[in-house]
């Protein structure tokens, strides 16, 4: 253990939490676009960034749900993130990508316009959405960044993928 | 640290897998022993094996560190040991702690990797051992005596040619299996393309010979792969007589459970999903089904209730048949609720057979008591259609009811027949396809604004595929071919463009995102990577289609 550490370690032990100069939080991103806007979504929640190939469509399932891909040997389902958030829908296009989330064991695919970059924020740039624009529906709206060249709206994901309404 | 834990719990789990069976199988022998002896028909001869068996639980919960199995485990040795020293008499209520032993043992395993510790079992010791030192009395030695020879014993009988693995190793395999078969499948796709554009080429022979080779040593492998992943069905059959016998106390009825066809195999995977729904079955045959044992003298009927759970396989599929002698469903109930609930109207001829296990129809507690059948048919029905099996029952007032399942061996590989729809690809299991037949416009009609083709001399209803799994295109004219699925003696056509060809899908589940769909029972990975999905003819077959 380096000198400037055991320093760190003391400092830490000999004064009150609120003396400690924190580092800035940061919130780490993968934002893509649907339609004009910006959106992000916790890297930790993504698995991975496909491009879309075949999608099955599967008979009877919810309005969201686009259909089904293989994923090397997986079946994925994939969420139509346009029609979710009460967008038109779109035809894919080379941009278009599948951004992979995985939760509880489960893997889901949400079909974006084009994936923009990862990315790190501060968390403070982040602020409750206006009131005025909230509605029951817009449950997904977790918040929205203001970065110098845009804004930035924040996903819950959870929320999204309750497909059942 | 956690490396030590991640060892320790492999070892609790290899702890778990070889001495539950054992507890199983011991405080089910028990149960037998109790019933038998009540019955005067001997089963003493059942305690020998029941002490071994319980000796290798103490002996693995001693080395596990288990102490309070290690204890329980030998209580119940020595309460055998006194019950045989004293032959028929069981004056001091030996077997009923044996009984009560013999289910704590098996929770106390079962909750191994939190120490083994049930509620209970400190208090049922106690009195063990009070009732041990009575009985026993003197006999200390014979006891230990005894013991020490069965410990002989049981090492010799090491099976060396067994390896215990770990299931989910093989349904990784059977994944692996999968992705082969997908492959060998894209090869010959592959093959057929070629050879068609090049006609006769040197060298095409003998790749068609080699892709035949592949194709038939990759079904062989499929055999074994799916052989190893077989489990006798009475690894789930023989929960059921300990748990019956709590059911049939609480509700002070005395019944017998007959099973036969133990050695049946089935997939483990079937067989894990199975338990539930028969165990439902038997509970409600108990509950509803047999009558109390007054109400049974009076009928002419023995005492105790015959329950008697059957299986059969026969190709590919295993027939289940759990029949009682209670006093069968009372059809007019039925009817007269069917009614009510607007399930059926009253000039209507009805099944009562068929209704019990419509959805919503038992929810309603006055029907479980009305009718003799309790909640949750529609339940258990549920249960066996997801495993691409059927249900039915008969019934005869007052000689009992039998119900009738008709389950698929395996989940896992399905033979299928390849159709395409408006260019969407479907799987239909072979087992449901009777019969695909040309589309001749002659011999297709319209009645009441439905389909109707006139097939193999009889008329048979044909739906339009793109209406049934709503493709959204809306041409039901000119489709090619129509394939005839059956299930249960139903019969419909169903209307599709192109009849692909035959293959072995794999099946993979629907993710809960997907919904419930009505028509579609899985997805599988075709040849060409694709995603298909699997129609579920069983379920296709009891809806109406509307025109």
């Amino acid at each position: 253990m380096s000198d400037a550490l055991l320093r760190f370690a003391d400092e830490l032990g000999s004064s009150g939490p609120a003396e400690v100069a924190a580092p800035v939080p940061e919130i780490h991103l993968v934002t893509f676009t649907l339609d004009r806007e910006a959106y992000g979504v916790p890297v930790q929640r993504v698995r991975e960034v496909i491009r879309v190939g075949e999608i099955t469509r599967v008979p009877q399932a919810p309005e969201h749900v686009r259909g089904v891909t293989n994923l090397r040997g997986r079946i994925l389902p994939v969420v139509e993130l346009r029609s979710r958030l009460g967008l038109a829908t779109a035809a894919v296009t080379p941009k278009s990508r599948i951004v992979v989330t995985e939760a509880h064991g489960r893997i889901l695919g949400l079909l974006v316009d084009a994936v923009l970059q990862v990315t790190r924020i501060p968390a403070d740039s982040v602020q409750p959405p206006p009131e005025d624009i909230l509605t029951p529906q817009a449950d997904w709206l977790a918040g929205v960044a203001r970065r110098p060249d845009r804004l930035l709206i924040l996903l819950d994901l959870d929320a999204v993928l309750l497909l059942q309404r | 640290m956690s490396a030590e834990d991640n060892a320790f719990r492999e070892l609790i789990d290899e702890y778990v897998v070889e001495c539950l069976p054992l507890a199983e199988r011991a405080a089910d022998a028990l149960v037998d022993v109790e019933r038998r002896r009540r019955a005067g028909t001997g089963g003493d001869e059942l305690l020998g094996p029941v002490k071994g068996w319980l000796h290798t639980v103490k002996g693995n919960s001693a080395m596990m560190g288990l102490t309070p199995i290690q204890e329980s485990a030998h209580a119940l040795e020595d309460l055998c040991a006194a019950l045989i020293e004293r032959g028929g008499d069981d004056g001091d209520g030996l077997l009923a702690l044996l009984v009560e032993g013999g289910g704590l043992l098996v929770d106390q395993v079962r909750g191994a990797a939190a120490g083994g510790t049930v509620e209970g079992a400190t208090g049922w010791l106690a009195r063990a051992a009070a009732a041990a030192r009575g009985a026993a009395n003197g006999n200390g030695k014979a006891a230990d005596r005894r013991r020490s020879e069965r410990r002989r014993g049981a090492e010799a009988d090491g099976a060396a040619n067994v390896v215990r693995v770990d299931f989910r190793r093989l349904d990784t395999l059977l994944e692996v299996l999968g992705e082969g078969l997908i492959e060998q499948a894209a090869v010959a796709e592959a093959y057929r393309r070629v050879a068609r554009r090049a006609g006769s080429t040197p060298g095409l022979p003998e790749l068609d010979h080699a892709i035949l080779a592949l194709e038939k040593t990759m079904k062989r492998l499929e055999g074994v792969v799916m052989e190893t992943r077989l489990l006798p069905i009475s690894s789930v059959f023989g929960r059921f007589p300990r748990l019956l016998r709590g059911v049939a106390e609480g509700v002070g009825k005395r019944v017998r459970l007959e099973t036969s066809g133990g050695e049946t195999a089935m997939d483990k995977a079937v067989l894990d999903r199975l338990g539930e729904p028969l165990l439902h079955l038997l509970t409600n045959a108990v509950v509803h089904g047999i009558e109390t044992p007054a109400e049974r003298r009076a009928a002419g009927k023995p005492d105790e209730g015959a329950l008697r759970l059957a299986a059969v396989s026969r190709s590919g599929r295993v027939a289940i048949e759990l029949a009682d002698d209670g006093r069968g469903l009372n059809e007019r109930r039925i009817l007269d609720r069917a009614v009510e609930l607007g399930l059926t109207s009253a000039g209507e001829e009805s099944d009562p057979h068929a209704l019990i296990f419509q959805p919503g129809f038992s929810t309603a507690d006055r029907v479980s008591e009305l009718a003799g059948r309790g909640v949750g048919l529609d339940v258990v029905a549920a249960a066996v259609r997801a495993l691409g099996g059927t249900i039915a029952v008969r019934s005869r007032p007052g000689e009992g009811s039998a119900f009738l399942l008709d389950i698929p061996l395996t989940l896992a590989i399905v033979r299928s027949l390849i159709v395409e729809v408006d260019q969407e690809r479907y799987a239909v299991p072979i087992a449901q396809v009777a019969a695909t037949v040309r589309a001749e416009p002659q011999a297709l009609h319209e009645i009441n604004h439905r389909g109707v083709a006139v097939w193999r001399g009889g008329l048979i209803q044909v739906t339009d595929g793109g209406a049934l799994l709503g493709t959204g295109a809306r041409s039901d004219r000119g489709r090619r071919f129509y394939v005839v699925i059956s299930s249960g003696g139903r019969r419909r056509g169903i209307l599709v463009d192109r009849l692909i060809g035959h293959q072995d899908v794999v099946v993979k589940g629907l993710d809960p995102s997907l919904g419930r769909p009505d028509v579609v029972s899985g997805t599988t990975i075709l040849g060409d990577g694709r995603v298909a999905c699997i129609l579920d003819p069983v379920r296709i077959l009891e809806q109406r289609v509307p025109a």
